[in-house]
């Protein structure tokens, strides 16, 4: 029986290696799909290989602080290690990479087919995505995970920017890296306080097993933790595209749509979630931060939702819903943490970490659906889209099983995780009124979301065709990965039921806070779920916006020109406008921002230039002036030699005596 | 025996004439007579530290190495007067003067 877990450290090598080997290959090597090939099989060894350690993990062994190291820098005292760290928050990661980015990779070969020589970099760019992520999952101390998380955001922008000549694909490109550099600003900020205080970064020695905390233990005070902890949260804030940074990833649907499904199912966006959960350790130290934390998620999940009821792009409207999901998984991460706390319940932690894996499968295959439309229709505008249901089946069905997915219809996958989110945020109201309020924004979202995805599916596929386009259904290569993903999309959330059940499985991964195991059993969880009104509540207003769905957008008769006029024309416009946030960083930009650069400009001319020209000026005239001295005649430079000793012995005789020397 | 103050005002004396001749004379040759005055001045201090030394330490005998530098100096100050006149030629056989006032082409 080999050990897989300690071969954890291989995972990334996959795909890297593939990402070499595409990048270095001459191109009549390449094969299959300009390096397709490569990238399948650097995908699936590491699926396989990830595979074999989540199943270790699954019989309860990790590598967390007694892994293997190794040394990268010696400093004096002072070392840099890296190692790994597997545990069942990492094996969860691990699932939803492995799973999803295999199957994105194997749906690129029918996607990008058309696309040319640009598929090389395009394989050779998602290679190196899906390893730098794995490496982020399986980095044992904040610094090795810090690289990792940048060569994420270089990658993100690298793949939204693929088709670099369109200039919005560009700047939407340069968008995404510089919004999220401001996260990974406050992350560095937020590591440096750590540092400075604790003196290094490593899991094992910040979460500290057994010794106590590092509060505890007197090496960093607490209202220092809270900043640091805060400031964290503040990478995840960039990365995982909260309020008020969300900005960036709707205008990342620039990329190929299956750029897009990586980034909101699997990578990068899922990094600022990971981030959360990996620092919860610390962040239950700090109640303060954990507010933070559920407000931005609690508000990101409202507006989110509410800006992609107007969206008319498909991969917009998705987009949106990424964010607002994203929004659900941080709240109940902030809330999860009061349960901790007051509780010692592991329930929100679980139910977010529950809520990425099955939005990952859903949202991955969502993105790739609607990636078979566009691939179909050749246009994202879903108003020049519709009726077809019927051209495109396959992708109609899966489609709609993710729409209702994420709508949370039981008994997919969807419905459980919200559910426990939801229920989480609710019981953190008992500590703290705020998360009432924070619940009720949950299931306003959970009505939204409910409605805006229907809205998109009616718009997508029933009713007549708006536009003459010849749609038809995409080849197997595109429609099996939407099918495998469809049927995880129908069964992830009985992993809830599973063996010792996801809660109780995820719940070890933080086993060493205070938190009593949860006792119910895998009935009880069914029984409590289905007894407790408020499942009902957020169930019946699903349905309501389902129902509200179809009979705007599928119904006949229904005038919606009334969303043109009067208050609800200025609603209508705001939404569409994605309330002006957009556009009010354009503003503070162009108009602020723009009088600081004057500022600066008049600054850099007048005063540094100026200090610069001041001193050639200086130099240049004082030279003029001074070389008349050199005035050939013998006497008067032995005149001024002589004064020249004079002075001297003046000042050697008298000036320094005086001074005391 | 004449206190050392004597010789020292002497040669300062003799010194500062010596560079005043030497700032203020139009007359190359003249400048080189006053620069053999300031070597002088130094000559006799010389000189005169080394009597100095020897009352000031009768028991070591009678010290001449002062007496030694000012001979080697006023070999070296002939020497020097050789080849200061060799230039002083020079120039008056390329300038026709030896005004040192117009001798300052070499300048800014």
């Amino acid at each position: 029986m080999i050990d897989w877990i300690a071969y954890a450290w291989l995972i990334p090598v996959f795909p890297f290696l593939a990402f070499v080997l595409i990048g270095l290959l001459p191109k009549r090597t390449l094969g299959w799909e300009d390096g397709g090939g490569y990238a399948v099989a650097g995908a699936a060894g590491a699926l396989v290989l990830s595979m074999l350690v989540i199943w270790d993990v699954l019989n309860g062994q990790t590598l967390t602080h007694d892994a293997p190291r190794s040394t990268w820098l010696i400093i004096g005292d002072f070392r840099i290690e890296f190692g790994i760290w597997v545990d069942q928050l990492t094996a969860v990661m691990l699932v939803v990479i492995s799973v999803v980015g295999t199957l994105v990779v194997i749906y690129s070969g029918g996607y990008m087919h058309e696309e040319g020589v640009g598929r090389r970099r395009y394989y050779a760019e998602i290679m190196l995505f899906i390893s730098v992520m794995y490496g982020l999952v399986i980095a044992d101390n904040y610094l090795q995970m810090f690289i990792f998380w940048e060569l994420v955001g270089l990658c993100s922008y690298l793949l939204i920017g693929f088709w670099y000549e369109k200039p919005s694909a560009a700047s939407a490109a340069k968008r995404a890296f510089i919004v999220t550099r401001v996260g990974d600003i406050m992350l560095m900020a937020g590591l440096i306080i750590l540092f400075k205080y604790v003196g290094t970064l490593d899991f094992a020695v910040l979460f500290g097993q057994g010794a106590g905390s590092i509060v505890s233990r007197g090496e960093i005070p607490q209202d220092m933790l809270t900043l640091a902890t805060a400031l964290i949260f503040g990478g995840a804030i960039g990365k995982s595209a909260q309020f008020p940074l969300h900005e960036w990833l709707p205008d990342a649907m620039e990329g190929p749509t299956t750029v897009s499904a990586l980034i909101h199912a699997a990578t990068m966006v899922k990094a600022g979630v990971y981030l959360t959960a990996r620092t919860y350790p610390l962040l239950v130290q700090t109640p303060e931060s954990l507010l933070f934390v559920a407000i931005i998620g609690g508000v990101t999940a409202l507006i989110a939702a509410t800006c992609a009821l107007a969206a008319n792009d498909i991969k917009r409207v998705l987009a949106y819903s990424t964010v607002s999901q994203l929004g659900y998984m941080i709240l109940a991460l902030g809330a999860g943490g009061y349960l901790v706390i007051h509780a010692h319940e592991a329930g929100g932690y679980a139910a977010a970490m529950f809520h990425l894996m099955n939005h990952g499968f859903f949202k991955a295959l969502l993105f790739l659906c609607a990636g078979s439309v566009i691939h179909s229709v050749g246009t994202n505008d879903m108003r020049s889209m519709g009726g077809l249901r019927g051209k495109m089946p396959i992708t109609s069905i899966t489609m709609l099983i993710g729409s209702v997915a994420i709508a949370g219809i039981p008994p997919l996958s969807g419905f459980w995780s919200k559910d426990e989110v939801l229920a989480a945020v609710y019981e953190g109201g008992e500590f703290d009124p705020v998360f009432f309020a924070l619940w009720a924004m949950g299931v306003a979202t959970a009505f939204l979301t409910a409605f805006y995805m229907f809205r998109m599916w009616f718009m997508t596929f029933a009713g007549a065709p708006r536009s003459e386009v010849h749609a038809h259904e995409s080849p197997k290569i595109m429609t099996v990965p939407l099918m495998i993903l469809a049927g995880l999309a129908l069964v992830s959330g009985f992993a809830l039921f599973v063996g010792e059940g996801f809660m109780g499985f995820i719940e070890r991964s933080i086993e060493d806070l205070p938190v009593t195991p949860l006792h119910e059993s895998l009935t009880d969880i069914a029984v409590r779920i289905f007894t407790d009104p408020l499942t009902y509540v957020s169930l019946v207003l699903a349905v309501a916006g389902i129902l509200l769905a179809y009979r705007v957008y599928y119904l006949p008769g229904f005038d919606r020109s009334v969303f043109a006029v009067g208050v609800r024309g200025k609603l209508q416009r705001a939404l569409e406008n994605r309330w002006y946030i957009s556009q009010f960083y354009d503003d503070f930009a162009v108009k602020v921002w723009y009088g600081f650069a004057l500022v600066a400009d008049w600054f850099d001319i007048y005063v540094i230039d100026g200090i610069v020209n001041g001193f050639a000026y200086l130099g240049a005239n004082m030279g003029a002036t001074i070389r008349k001295a050199q005035s050939g005649n013998v006497q008067r430079y032995a005149s001024l030699i002589i004064l020249g000793i004079v002075v001297l012995l003046v000042f050697i005789l008298y000036v320094l005596p005086w001074g005391g020397w | 025996m004449i206190p050392l103050e004597y010789w020292l005002i002497l040669s300062s004396l003799m010194f500062v004439i010596g560079a005043y001749g030497v700032m203020t004379r139009k007359n190359a040759i003249v400048v080189l007579m006053c620069i053999e005055i300031m070597l002088n001045a130094a000559n006799i201090n010389l000189v005169a530290f080394s009597s100095y030394y020897s009352t000031l330490h009768p028991a070591f005998g009678t010290d001449v190495s002062g007496q030694v530098f000012a001979l080697f100096s006023i070999a070296i100050a002939a020497a020097e007067v050789a080849v200061g006149l060799a230039i002083l030629l020079s120039v008056y056989r390329r300038y026709q003067t030896i005004d040192v006032d117009k001798i300052n082409i070499l300048r800014w």
